[in-house]
């Protein structure tokens, strides 16, 4: 018995619900989530890549639907012929890696897109802000995908990093947490983009590490699961958003591992997938998150997942990325 | 200029029976040989979808296209492209922005958990009145003009149908800045604090409120406000004695712009609060109040070294306390904490 007890999770059930999930072309759900197609791949891809069973979804045809993504503004879109966005630039990029095959797209060209988006010349107390696609939504998410995909080309050095940094410094807030955006609400999600913005730029000083770090532990219930902010309901994929921010400041053991191993696995479907809580429907999202949330805390048979690239510490590694590891704070060693 | 009673006429009808849209060849969705992505549409979104990428393949800026996003919007909100293109043409088209304003307040009532309408909305209203223009008459008169006053009733309806909207919030932000209604905002805050003292959100914007768009890193709190905000936070404590967010609020905002007042203001009020009888039990039982005092002893050692031996004893004592009973679930936590005095 391991130290998580009898606590099950249902491998051969979550690969069957990720290779099926695009067999249910009648349902509703499928063609008005069609604009982040692209995305739930990666979901998927991650959750399978972790679970150690990275064959289970054809390489082949993912890299053909992916590149067929990409635009020509260098940006790729959700699904084929959709507009150019950061999130599925960014889901595109960490899928290609996973599948060894980033070589096949032109790194010069996605740089061009990503440093299109970024606002240099609109700044405000040195900031700067990146956009998510031409329609000009900013947010601090943007921020780390901006310099986490140009990580994957190695040419992160064009960016405006000083400025970027002081935007994410500004959505700061007094409780130790970050924002959407200067003054936005203290939000996991947004904890975990701008810690891993700060940890790929070396920038880690940054954090105010006891009080944020208090603040991510305080995010695990009474039930085990955590949720995004005060006073809301717990949710799977919290497991992930506050466990890789405490994993990167390296106050992963602040929370219980045991209670949350509990909670996810008591969110899973008996046939297949994990749900943002017990007794609801499953989702690609969630499971690839559920499941990534897991593998932070060592659950056994789970592959390791990097907490800044959200993939497999073994594929981080083989691009070079895991150098963020050596720009963590000295004196932040466990 | 819309024509609201065609459009109902129009649903009825598939667009490929309509005389209007007979110029136009739909580009079906390519779903090629082995696709692993073959995506069902009910007919009816399928056919709208492949007008609009049509109209969008050859950059279309028509009345006929702009209604078509306004259905294909009405059944599919996420999709993000679409707003893009339903922004330049409403732009190009030079429509009539406060009815696009009210469009999108329906759309909001269909999805109200949808996020791309706010951003579109931030368009709209910059476009409508100028926050240029706008600064140049006093705050009155600016919370009056319809603009401004729509948004903020916009906003009051979204909040209130969910009281911690991220994106409302955030919407509501941008325009308490852009458009300078600061005075107006405590109060605003103040009636959501009522309304639910444990709105983390309405906490969040407080010290939005109070900052002003000032840089954090320079603002000292005048020592009446602090002291205003402090008894404001034990009134609401009251209330709700565990409930995170005034605790936090009143540490953070302290911490940040007056922190020897941690320990000569908050410390000396909320040990009353923990004393008063009708509060003790309560005080006792949350782990918020034990928090704060850590906060506070912490500040205080750093100020006071003649005083860091005594506080390290009694914070040592909370932290046990905060692990064994008060607050199990974060005992690892706590138990860090406790370690750390030393190294304060």
């Amino acid at each position: 018995m391991t130290m998580f007890g009898t606590n099950q999770l249902l491998v051969d059930k979550h690969v069957e619900f990720i290779q099926n999930l695009d067999k249910k072309q009648d349902g509703l759900e499928y063609w008005m989530t069609e604009h982040l197609r692209v995305s739930g791949i990666y979901w998927g891809l991650v959750a399978l890549f972790l679970l150690d069973r990275p064959q289970a979804l054809d390489h082949e045809q993912i890299i053909a639907y992916v590149r067929g993504c990409q635009n020509a503004d260098g940006g790729f879109g959700g699904h084929t012929n959709h507009d150019s966005h950061l999130l599925y630039t960014m889901s595109s990029v960490q899928i290609l890696s996973m599948l060894n095959a980033l070589d096949q797209i032109d790194g010069k060209k996605v740089t061009k897109y990503v440093l299109s988006l970024q606002q240099t010349n609109k700044q405000t107390n040195g900031q700067t802000t990146v956009c998510g696609d031409v329609w000009g939504e900013h947010d601090t998410r943007f921020a780390f995908i901006a310099m986490a995909v140009l990580s994957f080309f190695n040419t992160q050095d064009q960016l405006d990093t000083n400025g970027i940094v002081e935007y994410i410094r500004g959505a700061m807030n007094y409780d130790g947490g970050f924002g959407s955006k200067p003054g936005g609400e203290s939000h996991a999600a947004q904890v975990y983009t701008c810690v891993a913005a700060l940890a790929v730029a070396g920038r880690l000083d940054v954090v105010d590490r006891d009080r944020l770090s208090g603040w991510l532990a305080e995010r695990q219930l009474l039930c085990g699961g955590m949720n995004g902010r005060p006073q809301k309901l717990e949710d799977v994929c919290y497991a992930w958003w506050v466990g890789s921010a405490l994993d990167i400041l390296r106050r992963r053991h602040w929370i219980s591992a045991e209670k949350l191993v509990e909670f996810v696995v008591s969110a899973q479907d008996e046939n297949g997938g994990i749900a943002d809580r017990p007794g609801d429907v499953a989702d690609v999202y969630h499971t690839c998150f559920g499941i990534a949330g897991l593998s932070l805390v060592r659950y056994p048979g789970l592959n390791e997942v990097d907490p800044v690239y959200c993939m497999p510490r073994s594929v981080v590694k083989r691009l070079g990325l895991h150098k963020w590891q050596d720009k963590v704070p000295k004196s932040w060693s466990q | 200029m819309r024509i609201e009673g065609s459009e109902q006429v129009e649903e009825a009808v598939s667009l490929a029976q309509q005389a209007e849209w007979q110029d136009i060849t739909p580009i079906e969705q390519e779903e090629g040989e082995g696709s692993m992505c073959p995506i069902a549409y009910t007919d009816e979104y399928r056919e709208l979808m492949g007008y609009l990428r049509a109209v969008m393949a050859v950059g279309e800026v028509s009345e006929r296209a702009l209604a078509l996003t306004a259905r294909v919007i009405e059944e599919n909100p996420g999709h993000y492209t679409v707003w893009v293109y339903r922004k330049r043409l409403v732009e190009e088209l030079e429509s009539d922005i406060a009815e696009e304003l009210d469009w999108v307040c329906d759309i909001s009532c269909k999805f109200p958990k949808n996020y791309q309408l706010w951003h579109h909305r931030e368009s709209l209203v910059t476009r409508l009145w100028a926050p240029s223009n706008a600064l140049l008459v006093s705050e009155d008169q600016r919370i009056t003009n319809p603009v401004l006053r729509r948004e903020l009733q916009f906003l009051d309806a979204a909040i209130d149908e969910d009281s911690k909207n991220f994106h409302a919030w955030s919407y509501r932000q941008w325009l308490v800045s852009t458009y300078a209604l600061w005075t107006q905002e405590l109060a605003f805050v103040d009636t959501m604090i009522n309304q639910d003292v444990r709105n983390n959100s309405a906490w969040n914007q407080r010290y939005f409120a109070i900052l002003a768009n000032r840089n954090p890193s320079v603002v000292r709190l005048e020592a009446d406000v602090a002291k205003s905000e402090i008894e404001y936070v034990v009134e609401h404590i009251k209330l709700a004695p565990n409930n995170d967010s005034p605790w936090s609020y009143v540490t953070g905002l302290l911490l940040r712009h007056a922190p020897s007042m941690l320990y000569t203001d908050l410390l000396p009020r909320i040990k009353q609060l923990a004393a008063d009888n009708a509060y003790q039990a309560a005080m006792t039982l949350t782990p918020f109040y034990w928090s704060a005092l850590l906060d506070i002893y912490e500040q205080q050692s750093a100020d006071h070294p003649d005083l860091k031996k005594q506080l390290i004893d009694e914070s040592s004592a909370i932290c046990d306390q905060l692990a064994s009973e008060t607050d199990i679930i974060h005992c690892r936590y706590w138990n860090f904490r406790k370690t750390s005095l030393d190294t304060c």
